[in-house]
C-alpha cells in the first residue's frame, strides 16, 4: 500500500525538468555546506552559493508546480478546473514585505519574513502541482495532504505550543511570585476539568468544543500580551540590575534580589583542586593529594584552578580571593578580587582562579572571609 | 594471436601479483624480525619491562605473569588450530558425523577462562589500588603540561629545605628512595606523563588534577615522553626524571634557591643580560632579575603564549636538556659522561650542571637563531592575528649573531 502511494507520488511529482533543477539545488546546497565548513571566513563565496541554492530552489518549485510547463505531461490536460482560491499568495506577499522591512529594522523580522515566504512557496507549489495531478479534485486534495500534512501538523502544533508557553511565561513574569503559583494551579485544574468534561461527554456539539478551546487559547494569549505590556515585576528588574547569575559583591551584601541559588551547588566535584572549609570560625584548605589541613596553597601560573568554598559555620559567609592588582591603563591600577556569593551553612560554591603572575614581594595573594579576622589562606603562585 | 595476447596479459598479472605477495610477506617478516630484535635491545631507556622503582615494579609483577599465561594460551590455541586445519583438510573424505552441543564441555570451557580472568582481575584491582595510594606520600611536586614541554613546581616543603617554591622544566629532579606524588594538570590540551621505568602513564587534563606516584630506587636519569597526542610537536614533548641521592637532592635544592646574581659589569654576559631584558622577558621568567631602577622583572607569558607559560630560565644550566627535553645542553662527550655514569657517581656529575666547555653550542645557538626550525611550533609572527596575538612555542626572534653570542654568555651564568 505504502509503496504504491510512493510510486504514484514519485511518478506524478518528478518531471524531467524538475529533476534537473532539483539536482542543481542539491549540489548547490552541499557545496554551500562544505564551503561554510571548510572556508567559512570568506562571506562572499558563501553568499554566492546561498544565492544559487535560493534561485535554483525557486526554479525547482516553479517547474514542479507547472509540471515543466508542458502540455503533454500527464495530468495537465486533466485539470481543467480553475485553481482554488488560496490565502497562500497573501502570506507570501506578507513574507516578502517582512523580509524587506527586516533589512532596515531588525534581523528577527527578516527571519519571520523568510520563514513565511518559504512556507508560502512550498505550500503553494505543492498545492498547484496537486491540483493538476488528475481530473479528480478529491484525489488531488488527498495527494496534497499526503505530502504536506506530515510537515504541517507538527509545525502548527509546535508553533501553537510555543505561543501558549511564551504567553504563560509573560504572565508569570509580570505577577507576584506566589500569586503566579496559585493562578496556575487554578488554571491547570480548569484545563483538566474541561478535558475530563469533553471525554465523558463525547456527545457535546463540535462547535461548542471548538468554541471553548479557542476562547481559552485566546484568553491565555491576551493575558500574555497584557503581561508583556505591564513588564516584569519589580524585584526581577532589580535582580537584573544586580547581575542575576554573575552577581559579584565582595564585601557585605548590599543587593537583595539577585538569584543566589543557581551557584550554590557544585557538580564539578571531581575537578576540584582545593577545598576551602570554614569550620568553627576557622579557615582551612584541603588540597587534593596533600594530607592534612593547609594554610597555604600553591597553584601554577596561568592555569585555571578550581577551588570550592564550603561553609560549615553558622551564618552566611563568602570567600574573597584578593589577587593583587593589575594595570588597567598605563597609570591606573585596579585591585583584582574574586568572590563567591554569600552562602548559608552547609552550602558550597566554586571559584575558578587563573592567576597570570606571581604576587609582588610583601603583598601575598590571600583567601579570606569578610567578617572573620585573623583567618586567611595564602595563595602562592611560583 | 588475440588469444595469445590475453594469456600474456594474464601471466604478467599473475607475476605481478606474486611479486606483490613476496614484497608484502617480505616486509611483514622484516617488521617482525625488527620487532623481535628490538625486544633484545640493551639501550632501551623507555623499556616497560625494566622497572627501576617500586611502582613500575608493581606493574611489572602483574604484567609478566599475565603475559606468560596469555602467551601459553595463545600458543596452545594457535597450534591446535593449525593441527586441525591440516589434519582435517578436504581430501575428498565423506562429511563426518555432525553433533550438536556438548553441555559438559561447554560449561568447562566457560568456567576455566572465567576462573583465569577472576584471578587476573583480583591481582589487577590490587595493583590499581596500590598505585592509587597517596597516604604514604613523602613529597609533592606540581606537574603542568603545555604544548610542548613540562613544567614542575615544588611547593614549600621545609623538610627538604624547600623554603621557597622552586620552578623548573623538562627534567624532574627527585630524591631517590622517596615516594613522590605528582599533581598533574595541563594548561592547554590533554597530555600524558609517562616515565616507563618509574610508573605507568597518567593523563594531564586541563581543569583537573590527576595524581601520579613515582619513586626511583637508585640515582639516575629515567627518560619518558608525552603519551597523549597533543599537536604538532607531540613527538618532541619529552621529559626525564632525574633521581639524586638525598644528600645530592639537598644540594640541588640549595642551588635552585640561590639568589640571582647579575653578571659583572663590562662582560659579554652583562651585555647578554640587556639583550635578554629586551627580547626574552616577555615570556621567560628569571627569578630575582631586576631592572636598572631596581624594580623586579616579571615575565608576561600570559600575554604572549596560548598556554600562558614559558619555561622559567632561572637555573637553565642546572638541567642538561632543553625545549621539552628534546635537545641536549651538554655536548656529546660531556653528555656521555653524565648519562653513562654509575649510580654512585651520577649525582655529583649531574650537579655539575653545564659549564662553558661542556655546552652544546650548536643546538643552543640554533634554538636562539630560529627555534621553530628545530622543533615544529605554531610560532610564526606573520600569523599572529589568527591566533589572537599569541604563540604556541617559541618564535624566531630574528636575533643577530652578536646578540646570540651575548645571550649564550649570559645563559651560561644561569646555573
Ligand atoms: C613569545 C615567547 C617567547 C620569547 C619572546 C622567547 N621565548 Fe624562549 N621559549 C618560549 C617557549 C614557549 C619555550 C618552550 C618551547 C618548547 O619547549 O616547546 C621556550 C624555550 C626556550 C628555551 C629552552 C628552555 C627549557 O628549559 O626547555 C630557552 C633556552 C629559551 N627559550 C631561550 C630564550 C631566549 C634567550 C629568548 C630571548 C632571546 C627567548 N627564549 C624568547 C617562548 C619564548
Ligand atoms: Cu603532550
Amino acid at each position: 500500500m505504502v509503496r504504491r502511494v510512493r510510486a504514484e507520488i514519485g511518478s506524478a511529482m518528478f518531471s524531467t525538468g524538475s529533476k534537473y533543477f532539483f539536482g542543481i539545488t542539491f549540489l548547490g546546497a552541499v557545496s554551500f555546506a562544505i564551503y561554510m565548513l571548510l572556508i567559512g571566513e570568506s562571506a562572499i563565496g558563501a553568499t554566492a552559493l546561498f544565492g544559487l541554492v535560493g534561485a535554483t530552489g525557486l526554479l525547482t518549485a516553479l517547474v514542479l508546480s507547472t509540471r515543466d510547463g508542458s502540455k503533454d505531461e500527464e495530468g495537465v490536460a486533466a485539470s481543467t478546473a480553475a485553481p482554488t482560491a488560496s490565502i497562500l499568495p497573501l502570506i507570501g506577499a506578507i513574507g516578502a514585505t517582512l523580509l524587506l522591512v527586516g533589512t532596515i529594522t531588525s534581523p528577527v523580522v527578516t527571519l519571520f519574513g523568510i520563514v513565511a515566504l518559504l512556507a508560502a512557496i512550498v505550500e503553494w507549489a505543492v498545492l498547484s502541482w496537486s491540483e493538476r495531478a488528475s481530473s479528480d479534485a478529491a484525489f488531488n486534495a488527498s495527494l496534497r495532504k499526503r505530502l504536506l500534512n506530515p510537515i504541517e501538523f507538527p509545525v502548527i502544533a509546535a508553533v501553537g505550543l510555543g505561543v501558549i508557553i511564551i504567553s504563560f511565561a509573560q504572565i508569570t513574569l509580570a505577577i507576584d511570585k506566589s500569586v503566579g503559583a496559585i493562578a496556575f494551579i487554578v488554571l491547570g485544574s480548569l484545563v483538566l476539568a474541561v478535558g475530563v468534561l469533553f471525554s465523558v461527554r463525547p456527545s457535546l456539539k463540535r462547535g461548542l468544543v471548538i468554541g471553548i478551546c479557542v476562547v481559552g487559547a485566546l484568553g491565555i494569549v491576551a493575558a500574555g500580551i497584557a503581561g508583556a505590556g505591564v513588564g516584569i515585576r519589580e524585584e526581577l528588574v532589580h535582580a537584573k540590575e544586580e547581575g542575576h547569575y554573575m552577581h559579584q559583591e565582595c564585601g557585605a551584601e548590599k543587593s537583595k534580589y539577585f538569584d543566589k541559588l543557581p551557584l550554590e551547588g557544585v557538580s564539578a566535584t571531581s575537578s576540584v583542586d582545593t577545598h576551602i572549609d570554614l569550620i568553627d570560625g576557622k579557615l582551612v584548605a584541603s588540597v587534593q593529594g596533600i594530607a592534612g589541613d593547609q594554610k597555604t596553597i600553591t597553584i601554577p601560573r596561568s592555569n585555571a584552578t578550581n577551588i570550592v568554598f564550603r561553609n560549615m559555620s553558622d551564618g552566611e559567609y563568602r570567600l574573597v580571593a584578593s589577587l593583587g592588582s593589575k594595570m588597567v591603563t598605563t597609570d591606573v591600577k585596579e585591585d583584582v578580587v574574586q568572590c563567591t556569593q554569600l552562602i548559608p551553612q552547609g552550602s558550597e560554591q566554586m571559584l575558578t582562579l587563573n592567576i597570570p603572575k606571581p604576587a609582588e614581594a610583601g603583598k601575598p595573594f590571600t583567601l579570606t572571609v569578610p567578617g572573620l579576622t585573623g583567618q586567611s589562606i595564602e595563595v602562592i603562585v611560583p | 594471436m588475440r588469444h595469445q595476447n590475453t594469456t600474456d596479459h594474464g601471466t604478467t598479472a599473475v607475476n605481478r601479483l606474486a611479486g606483490m605477495r613476496r614484497r608484502v610477506v617480505g616486509s611483514i617478516a622484516g617488521l617482525a624480525g625488527t620487532m623481535f630484535l628490538a625486544g633484545c635491545a640493551t639501550n632501551a631507556p623507555q623499556d616497560t619491562f625494566q622497572p627501576k622503582g617500586p611502582n613500575a615494579k608493581i606493574i611489572d609483577d602483574l604484567q609478566k605473569p599475565v603475559f606468560a599465561v596469555a602467551g601459553i594460551i595463545g600458543v596452545f590455541v594457535t597450534v591446535v588450530v593449525i593441527i586441525a586445519v591440516f589434519k582435517f583438510r578436504d581430501k575428498g573424505q565423506p562429511i563426518p558425523h555432525q553433533s550438536h552441543g556438548n553441555p559438559a564441555l561447554e560449561i568447562t570451557l566457560t568456567i576455566i577462562p572465567a576462573l583465569i580472568l577472576t584471578v587476573v582481575g583480583v591481582f589487577t584491582f590490587r595493583t590499581v589500588f596500590d598505585l592509587a595510594k597517596t597516604s604514604d606520600t613523602e613529597m609533592i611536586i606540581n606537574v603542568t603540561g603545555q604544548q610542548w614541554w613540562w613544567e614542575y613546581d615544588y611547593p614549600v616543603q621545609n623538610e627538604y629545605g624547600i623554603t621557597q617554591p622552586i620552578i623548573t622544566s623538562g627534567q624532574l629532579v627527585i630524591p631517590a628512595g622517596t615516594k613522590v606524588l605528582l599533581r598533574q594538570t595541563s594548561r592547554d590540551v590533554i597530555h600524558s606523563y609517562w616515565i616507563p621505568a618509574l610508573n605507568g602513564k597518567r593523563d594531564a587534563v586541563p581543569g583537573r588534577v590527576h595524581l601520579n606516584r613515582i619513586e626511583a630506587d637508585k640515582p639516575g636519569i629515567y627518560a619518558g615522553q608525552c603519551t597523549e597526542f597533543c599537536g604538532l610537536s607531540h613527538a618532541n614533548m619529552r621529559m626525564e626524571a632525574v633521581a639524586l641521592s638525598k644528600a645530592d637532592f639537598a644540594k640541588w635544592v640549595a642551588n635552585q634557591l640561590k639568589p640571582y646574581a647579575s653578571p659583572a659589569e663590562n662582560t659579554l654576559a652583562k651585555e647578554g643580560e640587556t639583550v635578554f631584558m629586551n627580547q626574552c622577558i616577555r615570556c621567560h621568567q628569571v627569578n630575582g632579575m631586576k631592572r636598572a631602577d631596581g624594580t623586579p622583572v616579571i615575565a608576561a607569558p600570559d600575554e604572549n603564549m596560548v598556554s600562558g607559560a614559558a619555561p622559567n630560565l632561572s637555573h637553565l644550566m642546572s638541567r642538561n636538556t632543553f625545549a621539552g627535553a628534546t635537545f641536549d645542553l651538554l655536548n656529546k662527550s660531556c653528555r656521555e659522561d653524565v648519562w653513562g655514569a654509575e649510580s654512585e657517581s651520577f649525582g655529583a656529575k649531574y650537579l655539575g650542571g653545564v659549564s662553558e666547555d661542556c655546552l652544546n653550542q650548536t643546538d643552543l645557538r640554533g634554538w636562539l637563531r630560529n627555534a621553530p626550525a628545530m622543533k615544529p611550533m605554531y610560532a610564526n609572527p606573520a600569523l599572529l592575528t589568527s591566533s589572537g596575538g599569541k604563540y604556541r612555542g617559541m618564535p624566531n626572534l630574528g636575533l643577530t649573531e652578536s646578540d646570540i653570542e651575548k645571550l649564550v654568555a649570559y645563559l651560561l651564568t644561569l646555573k
